[in-house]
């Protein structure tokens, strides 16, 4: 697999996070859009490639977009990949400036959230949604997840104090993160367990809270953004693998297992070389199968993982192993803003990776795993991504 | 305002809410419909290939196996073990909302022996430990479908060795579970 040199990450802007909004996706993603380019110093005539990702954009496009925002892309992308979109976004945009095809690349993933509109989006998802999931209760996603967590706490063991883990220690760095949704409330482990049922073991804060907003960042070529001067950081490699492992009756894992060790042997490290773990945290357990998957343990070993590591930001938890994990509170605090929540991790790295994160900082970061699933179609989810990022240092 | 202005106002609201009927889901794609009128006449028909053989589900355009387009629905065995069993206690949509309000709805995921996993509603009453709502994994069941009263076919969990011979067995679980009557909210319009 080819290398990812010569292009770099830069400007994320994460815009306008709201429970609902009257607000279009057209807006959500032209305003991050905007910050982008200010942040960069750049007009809209400097970008020569598009990448959009957002649920909510109706009779509307990528390509339509172009109009609406009265730009001239000579490459464009429309990734409807969900939690995945976001790394699938990155890789086909490293590509086409690798290729020449385009020099600047803006990369953008935005919802709104109008009032019930999420119902729709949950009744319409997919064809397999429509005939064969969604009339068993309309539970939307918990239904599959409820499914998963449940498989995964029978057959591991896994306990609703190993999921607070996860939870608690997010909650902590959303409250030092300032656009965090839930900012401003603390969560207890006698909050997280005393929460009310949703669906099967998961319960109220398990579940992510669907929101508006924008997530988005600029590709372009090391040689430009040098000439910007803009901080910046690097691909190390990348992969991506989607429906793998359909023999499994149940989804407990993704294909993340088929390419962890490549990504890992390309960025010539390990996982504990890795400063910063960013996974998509849909629901909890989604978390501890990506842990599992990415080699920072054995499957199965999930639980035990997260009970012995300290996922605080600034490390100021008890346990010994330190793994900064959603730094800023992820999806579950921070809120999940339809496909923006696919950008969300990237977005969250490149401020660590560039020094640029404010009170949620952590500390020496040089390198961060981040890490995408997506695409509930029916029973599981079928996308799969991860990247490891670097800083310009390395 | 009027009476009959205020009722107006409120049907170009569209609320479920405040509709007196609610029903479960009525959309469904062309080969959902297929599912449908496949199963008016039988306990379950699922699609097969008239290629490879594969029996599939959920219905496709053509078969996951070998990409055939030629599928014919036959009769198949709904016997098979419980994936995964949950209850919900919260939904997206107004008539499992209203069922929920009276007791939570319990759904599970089935691997039929025809090598299909399937959703389906659970009769939860057919099996011995109905004190614990969440059954097994593991639980050998029998799926049958049964038309719900948005008039699509629904699949149904029960028990093994529940009699679902006869077309009356099958409607008494149906229409035990709610599925065959809409949910009805007396203030409604
Ligand atoms: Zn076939």
């Amino acid at each position: 697999m080819k290398d990812y040199s010569g292009v770099v990450i830069a400007a994320p802007i994460s815009f306008g996070y709201a429970k609902q909004s009257p607000r279009g996706a057209n807006w959500f993603i032209g305003n991050t859009l905007r910050e982008m380019l200010r942040s960069a110093g750049l007009t809209k005539d400097d970008v020569d490639g598009l990448a959009i990702s957002s649920f909510s954009l109706g009779a509307d496009s990528a390509i339509t977009l172009t109009q609406h925002f009265q730009m001239s892309p000579r490459w464009i992308a429309q990734l409807p990949y969900g939690g995945a979109a976001g790394l699938i976004a990155l890789r086909r945009a490293a590509r086409a400036i690798q290729a020449g095809d385009a020099e600047v690349i803006a990369c953008v993933g935005g919802d709104g959230a109008a009032h019930r509109s999420f119902e729709g989006i949950a009744a319409n998802f997919s064809n397999f949604t429509i005939d064969a999931s969604f009339p068993y209760g309309a539970g939307g996603p918990n239904t599959a997840f409820s499914l998963i967590t449940q498989h995964y706490m029978e057959r591991f063991g896994a306990t609703r104090e190993d999921f607070a883990r996860i939870a608690l220690d997010q909650r902590y760095n959303a409250n030092h993160y300032p656009a965090a949704l839930l900012n401003h409330k603390p969560l207890s482990l006698e909050q997280y367990l005393s929460a009310r049922r949703i669906a099967g073991p998961l319960h109220m804060f398990d579940c992510v809270m669907p929101c508006a907003g924008g997530e988005g960042f600029l590709m372009l070529s090391e040689e430009r953004a040098r000439h910007l001067s803009i901080p910046c950081c690097r691909i190390l490699s990348a992969g991506e693998l989607h429906n793998a492992h359909r023999e499994d009756d149940v989804q407990l894992r993704g294909g993340w297992t088929e390419y962890a060790d490549a990504l890992y042997d390309a960025a010539g490290i390990g996982p504990k070389d890795i400063d910063i773990l960013q996974t998509y945290d849909d629901y909890p357990v989604i978390s501890m199968l990506q842990m599992e998957d990415l080699g920072f343990c054995a499957k199965g070993e999930g639980p035990a993982f997260v009970r012995d590591t300290d996922m605080r930001f600034d490390s100021s938890g008890p346990q010994e192993r330190k793994l900064p994990h959603n730094t800023s509170g992820g999806q579950l605090s921070v809120g999940q803003a339809g496909s923006a929540a696919g950008y969300l991790g990237i977005v969250e790295s490149i401020r660590q990776l560039t020094g640029q994160a404010g009170p949620n900082q952590v500390s020496g970061a040089h390198r961060a795993m981040v890490s995408g699933f997506g695409m509930i179609n029916y029973d599981r989810g079928l996308c799969s991504a991860a990247a490891i990022l670097g800083s310009a240092e390395t | 305002m009027s009476k009959w202005q205020t009722m107006r106002k409120r049907l170009k609201l569209n609320r479920p809410s405040r509709r007196r009927y609610a029903r479960p889901p009525r959309q469904r794609t062309p080969v959902g419909m297929d599912f449908t009128a496949a199963n008016l006449a039988v306990p379950l028909a699922l699609q097969c290939c008239t290629d490879c053989g594969a029996v599939q589900y959920p219905p496709r355009e053509v078969c996951a196996n070998c990409l055939c387009g030629s599928l014919k629905w036959r009769p198949a065995s709904g016997n098979g073990r419980v994936l995964a069993s949950v209850t919900l206690h919260h939904s997206l949509w107004e008539f499992f909302k209203r069922r929920i309000g009276a007791a939570p709805w319990p759904v599970a995921t089935i691997r039929l022996d025809c090598e299909v996993t399937v959703f389906a509603h659970v009769a939860a009453q057919t099996f011995d430990n109905t004190a614990r709502r969440d059954i097994a994994a593991g639980t050998a069941v029998t799926v049958f479908s049964h038309s719900d009263c948005s008039r699509n076919a629904v699949l149904i969990a029960v028990a093994a060795n529940t009699p679902i011979g006869t077309r009356a067995q099958r409607s008494a679980i149906a229409e035990q579970l709610g599925l065959t009557q809409p949910a009805e909210f007396t203030g409604g319009i």
